[in-house]
Formats: structure tokens, C-alpha cells, sequence
């Protein structure tokens, strides 16, 4: 019994469990591909646009999002403020043209992330309680500035970010962009493979003279950064923007990263998972809407999805 | 008769058969070890009898009945106790509560004076004869919980104690108190099953062993009738190796220098001079300062002041990076929680802290990293097969292993700091890690090794530093100390 062999029971059971949760995925994948194909309209460029349309900005954050939960921060509550915040910014911006602006707001999302990240690397500050005095300041910060007016280009440039080219919506080639960096970040680069370790345990990493920290905080930088693009692109899309515009993108974004796999424990997740994970959210919620169902059912249908699978993979992480 | 008695018991798992017509007695006033290298089948004897597995075939037999024990509660209740690795006491609630816990005599309103006697007496027979019964169980040591757990067990008419592993992280002091309650319990006309991978203590509080090997029970013998060499070749199935290589001490330069290194709140001034191709055993129990010095030396302890040389060189304390640019590196006893990445695979955690050499403007050098993990794999042992499997599916042995590669990391030679290196690690495996360390010290490494486990600080060390609650006790060369001495030294040194 010794203590070793008991993991190894448990272990034996974790395997089960993972072939469990697999079975589960593909045949709930399954289900959702059938049911998507027999939804007369589901193949049409019209619903595929809308499909491409509601992945993209969600998946920005989403993909944020993930660099969070994946460094063991479970997940931050000020993303959707952080999107608003960085569209208004992009929009007050747009006269010093619209590459300086897209800078701008940019490099305000990241500067937004990036001390929260920098207070919960360092000093161990709870990330769900940094992360909603963040959402506040924001909020309130904006309230102060702009004196609850909506907020309206102040140059041109907006063209860039929306639109389509070569039949692809534009916002889908920036999200897709976003994956593809996200991925290469997490699975080439040293900092990448540091978060991973960080999130798989944090006193392992401390142990192995991991410069945690540093890798908590670039999580964050990335998270702001996604934000960011993903508030350029709904200023873009509107045309205008107030802080209402990316709220409650850091609930949907967080239900598309547990979807997608990425252990809400940390060290276990990718980038893919997460497009996954969107994409699986945004067919659900195309194929309720072509089917017919009202709003409110919408809502709640996509809720008992996301928490069965969350419920899953709780199941599935157990030891 | 027998108390509790298994008959012709197989149990498999899948395609695994763990239990292979395993048959076996207890008597009352007998305590019974069970020996058996991991995945032996141990484990699984323990969760049938208390109910949590079934057999597939073969029977049970409390007091000569064939019984089907239906769940851990019903084993409870024929009075078969289970004393878990992992304790079952809630550490905020006294004594006195924890004892009466989720036990169904006890009324609604439950601070009766009968309560308390009987809970005392409890006490009194697992020797706590002092411990108030309001003391919170969150202000004992684990062994002292270990004991608290025993009397609970007691109040609720448990006749056979099942204790798994109770010392793997007790100091000697504990252990003894443990002993002597096992002891009480026996004279009482109690039985004890003692699971254990220390061969000492089979044969210093069993009367009999038992010894299974991959399902199958190898034999039971009275412990007076055998000796270590037979026992271990029953649990390893081949005559017996050494457990510890042979060696020549063979001191190189001076490698190590540490002077007036203080841990607060436990270590004062230690000073130390190690040298190249050395194993410096700090021989210590929990709170005699031997892990504190390691984990200052790996930059750890952030309130640690000092001096400390590498090769004439000073290097900062309270920082691991500087400690791992001087080459110095630590090894955790406490794998899972802090040695190794359970959720990364082998190769990622062979090379985690070798990111910086294999990487360039911080994009990683995939292939070479894959080069690097695959030398350090056959280095120490791993299988490069298991190259790609997460880290929680090793063994402790193999994890340790892969826990020593990392360590080893750079092609230069260095420091390594080991804390208990052997904790978790069943017999085959520990033979393994013992050469290892060996070997690292014909490369040129210099070892220095905390352990509380005297036998293994014999077995290992070129030199013995002995210590007790902060203070070296005493230093001594290779072959100029015995166990007694140690033992004196570290429990309780007459100069201290």
C-alpha cells in the first residue's frame, strides 16, 4: 500500500477516466456535427459567416483567456472590461492614424493585464480578486472619462479591421492569426513552455528556479494583447463603442477554454483546445438560433452544455 | 482461532491480476508485517479486507466465519481499523472531537463526562496519557496524529489495527512512540497488520512477515526465524545484491564551503567543507536543521545569511538561480509536490530547468532538447520508451530518477543537494538510486544528502554529520561510526 502503489491505483482509475472523457467528446462531438449538418441552412455561407463572425471576437479573449487558466490562475473577470476599454481607446486614437492606434491600444490592454499579472505572480495576490479590482477601476475609470458618452471614431482607418478579403470576414483572419502566435508562443518558446510548468506546479517551478513570476505576468501580457485586438475589431464592427460593448466576453470566453480541455487546474491546456472549445460553443448557439428556439432558451441551453462538460472534465481530472 | 483470515483471494483489475490465491491468518497478539515491493498486491489485500474491494474469488474469515465485508463501515464494525497514510482527522476540531467523529454512539449534545473518560483511557493505551483533549489536532505532528488516530480506532472496539506505511515520515523519536503503543495494543490481545518498505522494522515489531510478489504470496515466516538477506530475496525474487554499492572514498578539490549558516527559526551557524567525489550525509530527524541547510544551500530559505563557496567562488544565498548557476542543485523529497511536473510528460520534466541553454532569443531548440532528455533518461536509468508518458504514471522510483536527471543537468560536474532521497521509494529502486549516486560521485560530483534514515546514511555517506535540533552533533569519517552512536547522536546527544 505503500503510498506509491495507491497512486497507482487511483492512477489506474485516472486512465479510465481520461478514456471516458474521449469517449464522451467524440461521441458529443458527433451529436453536435449531426445535429449542425441536418440544420436545413446550417451549410449556407450565411450561417457560416455568422458562425466565423461570433468566433471571432470571442476567441480573441478566449485565447487570452487561456494563457490565464493554463498558468494556474483559474481565470480573470476583467478581460470583457479590458476589450471595452482598449475599443475606446482604439477609437479616441483612430487621428493619429490607425496603425498608431491599433498600437495604442494594444500596448493600454497589456499595460491593464500586465500589472495584474506582475501583483499575482509576485506577491501570490488572489488572481479572481485582482481581476475583478481591475474590472472596477476600469469601469469606474472610464466613467470618469468619458462621462458615460459613447465614444465615436476620431480619424479613419476602420475599413482595416472589418470587411472581408478574399470572402473571408477580416475579423476571422485576425483571430485566426491570434491562434496561430498563441500556439507558437506556448508550444516554441521557452516562455511558453515556462507558463506550462508554472501552472503544473507552482513550488516545482520555484524549486527549479523558474522565473515564475516573470511567466505569470507574460500570461497576462498575452491576455491583455488578445483583449485588445478583440476590442479593435468590435470598434471596428460597431463603428462606435461605451464599456458595454465586451461585457460578459470573460464568461463565454472561459466557458470556451473549459470546453476545449485546458485544465482549470493549469499545465494541462493549448491554444487549439481553446478554438475548439469556441467553435464548438458558437455552432451550438448558430444551430439554436436556425432552429428556432427563443433567446432566453438559447441562453440557457448553451448553460447546461457548458456545465455538463465542465462537469465532465472534472470527472476526468480527478485522482 | 485465527482473528482475520484470507483464503485462496484473487482480485483483478482489467487484464491485471493484482491477487493471485492469496491465503493467510492473524492471530490476536500478533503483529504482522507486510512486505512487498510496489505493486506487489499489497495495497489491494488491505482494501478487501476493509471492505473497499471485493474479491473475485476466495473468502474472508473474521473470527473463522466466512464473511463478505460489504464496505469500509462494515469492516469498522467487525472491528477491523484502517490506519491510513493520508489521516482521516480533521485538524481544526481538539482531540476530543476528532476521537468522537462520525462515531454513531454519540449523542446530539456530546461533551458528556463518559465521553471524555473513555476518550482518555483511549489515550492512555496509545500512550497520550498527557495530551489535553482540547489541543487542537492542527498543533500535533503527524506521528502524534498517528497515535490520536489509534485511540480512536480503540474507542470504536477495533481488534485488528491495519497501519499503512505509518513511519515513512516520522522521525525515529515518533517511531519508538508508535512502537510502544503497537506493543500496548498487542499485550492487550490486539492484532496489527504493518505494512512497511523499512526491513528494519520488520524485524524490530513484527512477529511475523508476510511477503507478496506480484499477487502472489511468496511465504510467511516467524521474524525470529529469518534474517534481512532472506527477506529481502523473498520480496526482490533474486539472491540478494548489496542494497548499497562498494566504493573507495576518494575525497577530490574542495568543492563546497559553507561558514556560519543560519536558517532561522532552526539552524544556527553550520559550517561544512565538502569536497569533489564525496557523499556528506547530514544524518538528522525532522527539526534537527538537515533539510533547512539543503534548501538554504538550492536558495530556498529566504532568510537564510551565511557563507557560501563554490570552488573558492561566493554565491548568494536566497536566490535558486544563483545557487543553480554555481552548480548547485537540489533534489525534493516531496516529488509531487515539489520535485517534479506530475502533469508534464518524462522528457519536458528531464529538461526543465535546461530551457536557457537550449533556446535562442526564446525560442526553444526542439530537437536538441529531445537529444538532451533522451542522454539524461539512459543517464539515470529511465526507460527512453517513457520518454513521452506524463510524469504520474512512474513509479516513486522512476520518478526520483527522472528528479535526479534534471538535477544533473549540465555536463559540468556540481553540488547536489539531496533530501531524503530514497523517501517513497521501494526497495528495488532504492538499490538503483544508490548507484546513482555513486556514480555522480566517480564523475566528479559532490553530494551532500539529508536523511533521517540512519541505515541508509551508514550505508551511503564518506562522511557522517550528525545533528539535533540545530546543532551539529557531531562529524565523522567513513567506518568511525555505528548506528548506535547515530542514533544517540541525533535523538538525544549528551554534549548537547
Amino acid at each position: 500500500m505503500s503510498e506509491v502503489l495507491l497512486r497507482a491505483r487511483f492512477r489506474l482509475r485516472g486512465a479510465r477516466a481520461r478514456h471516458l472523457v474521449l469517449a464522451v467528446r467524440v461521441v458529443a462531438g458527433g451529436t453536435i456535427a449531426a445535429f449542425a449538418l441536418s440544420t436545413p441552412g446550417f451549410m449556407s455561407s450565411l450561417s457560416i459567416n455568422a458562425l466565423l463572425n461570433a468566433i471571432s471576437l470571442i476567441g480573441c479573449v478566449a485565447i487570452g483567456m487561456t494563457f490565464i487558466t493554463l498558468t494556474g490562475n483559474i481565470m480573470s473577470l476583467c478581460l470583457g472590461a479590458t476589450v471595452s476599454a482598449s475599443a475606446l481607446i482604439f477609437l479616441a486614437s483612430l487621428s493619429f492614424g490607425v496603425f498608431a492606434a491599433f498600437l495604442i491600444a494594444l500596448l493600454f490592454g497589456v499595460a491593464i493585464t500586465a500589472v495584474q499579472g506582475f501583483l499575482v505572480g509576485s506577491i501570490r495576490a488572489n488572481p479572481i480578486l485582482v481581476s475583478i479590482a481591475g474590472l472596477s477601476l476600469l469601469i469606474g475609470g472610464a466613467a470618469l472619462i468619458t462621462g458615460g458618452q459613447r465614444i465615436y471614431p476620431s480619424g479613419e482607418g476602420l475599413q482595416m479591421f472589418k470587411g472581408r478579403a478574399a470572402g473571408v470576414p477580416v475579423e476571422a483572419l485576425y483571430f485566426f492569426a491570434t491562434v496561430v502566435i498563441g500556439q507558437i508562443i506556448l508550444s516554441y518558446t521557452r516562455i511558453g513552455r515556462e507558463m506550462t510548468m508554472v501552472g503544473s506546479n507552482l513550488r516545482a517551478a520555484t524549486a527549479a528556479g523558474i522565473g515564475t513570476t516573470s511567466a505569470i505576468t507574460y500570461a497576462y501580457v498575452i491576455a491583455g494583447a488578445c483583449s485588445a485586438v478583440s476590442g479593435v475589431l468590435l470598434a471596428a464592427r460597431y463603428g462606435s463603442g461605451d464599456m458595454e460593448l465586451g461585457a460578459g466576453y470573460d464568461y463565454i470566453a472561459i466557458a470556451a477554454v473549459l470546453v476545449g480541455g485546458t485544465s482549470i487546474q493549469g499545465g494541462s491546456g493549448s491554444v487549439l483546445r481553446t478554438l475548439v472549445g469556441v467553435t464548438v460553443i458558437a455552432i451550438i448557439e448558430v444551430v439554436l438560433l436556425l432552429r428556432g428556439f427563443s433567446q432566453q432558451l438559447q441562453y440557457l441551453i448553451t448553460g447546461i452544455i457548458v456545465l455538463l462538460v465542465i462537469m465532465l472534465h472534472t470527472i476526468g481530472e480527478r485522482r | 482461532m485465527p482473528i482475520l483470515a484470507v483464503d485462496g483471494l484473487t482480485k483483478r483489475f482489467g487484464p491485471n491480476e493484482v491477487l493471485k490465491n492469496v491465503s493467510l491468518s492473524l492471530e490476536a497478539h500478533e503483529i504482522r508485517a507486510i512486505c512487498g515491493e510496489n505493486g506487489a498486491g499489497k495495497s489491494t489485500l488491505v482494501k478487501i479486507t476493509t471492505g473497499v474491494h471485493a474479491a473475485d474469488t476466495g473468502a474472508v474469515l473474521v473470527d473463522g466465519t466466512p464473511t463478505e465485508i460489504t464496505d469500509p463501515h462494515h469492516a469498522q464494525e467487525l472491528g477491523i481499523a484502517l490506519v491510513a497514510q493520508e489521516l482521516s482527522l480533521a485538524p481544526a476540531l481538539s482531540v476530543l472531537d476528532n476521537i468522537w467523529l462520525g462515531n454513531r454512539e454519540v449523542p446530539l449534545f456530546h461533551r458528556r463526562r463518559e465521553l471524555r473518560d473513555r476518550a482518555r483511557a483511549a489515550l492512555e493505551k496509545v500512550g497520550l496519557a498527557e495530551l489535553p483533549l482540547e489541543t487542537p489536532v492542527s498543533r500535533l505532528s503527524i506521528g502524534w496524529r498517528q497515535l490520536v488516530e489509534l485511540g480512536r480506532m480503540l474507542t470504536r472496539d477495533a481488534r485488528l489495527f491495519i497501519l499503512d506505511e505509518p513511519t515513512a515520515t516520522l522521525s525515529d523519536v515518533e517511531i519508538e512512540r508508535i512502537f510502544a503503543a503497537l506493543r500496548a495494543l498487542k499485550a492487550e490481545g490486539k492484532s496489527v497488520i504493518y505494512i512497511t518498505h523499512r526491513l528494519g522494522e520488520v524485524f524490530q515489531i513484527c512477529d511475523s512477515v508476510s511477503v507478496l510478489r506480484n499477487g502472489d504470496l511468496i511465504g510467511t515466516r516467524r521474524t525470529a526465524e529469518i534474517d534481512r538477506a532472506q527477506l529481502m530475496e523473498m520480496m526482490l525474487g533474486r539472491s540478494l545484491r548489496e542494497m548499497y554499492p562498494r566504493w573507495e572514498s576518494r575525497p577530490g578539490p574542495p568543492m563546497l564551503e559553507v561558514k556560519d549558516l543560519c536558517v532561522p527559526p532552526v539552524m544556527q551557524n553550520f559550517n561544512l567543507t565538502a569536497q569533489r567525489g564525496m557523499v556528506i550525509c547530514l544524518a538528522g530527524q525532522v527539526g534537527s536543521g538537515a533539510t533547512e541547510v539543503l534548501r538554504a544551500l538550492a536558495g530556498l530559505a529566504f532568510d537564510a545569511t551565511g557563507e557560501v563557496r563554490i570552488a573558492g567562488q561566493p554565491v548568494q544565498l536566497r536566490s535558486v538561480r544563483r545557487a543553480q548557476r554555481a552548480k548547485m542543485q537540489f533534489i525534493s523529497e516531496d516529488r509531487a509536490g515539489e520535485g517534479i511536473f506530475l502533469r508534464l510528460n518524462v522528457g519536458q520534466n528531464l529538461v526543465a530547468t535546461r530551457l536557457g541553454d537550449h533556446s535562442r532569443l526564446g525560442i526553444l531548440a526542439r530537437q536538441a532538447l529531445r537529444a538532451t532528455a533522451t542522454k539524461l533518461a539512459a543517464t539515470v536509468g529511465v526507460d527512453r520508451a517513457r520518454l513521452r508518458s506524463q510524469a504520474d504514471e512512474l513509479s516513486g522510483g522512476n520518478q526520483q530518477k527522472v528528479a535526479f536527471g534534471r538535477a544533473i543537468g549540465g555536463d559540468e560536474p556540481g553540488v547536489l543537494l539531496m533530501n531524503e532521497p530514497t523517501r517513497g521509494v521501494d526497495v528495488g529502486a532504492r538499490a538503483d538510486i544508490y548507484r546513482l549516486i555513486r556514480q555522480f560521485c566517480e564523475r566528479g560530483y559532490c553530494l551532500v544528502m539529508a536523511s533521517s534514515d540512519i541505515e541508509e546514511v551508514l550505508g551511503m555517506a564518506d562522511v557522517i554529520i550528525s545533528m539535533y535540533r540545530g546543532q551539529q552533533v557531531a562529524i565523522y569519517q567513513r567506518g568511525q561510526a555505528d548506528l548506535h552512536r547515530i542514533l544517540a547522536d541525533i535523538t538525544h546527544p549528551v554534549a548537547a
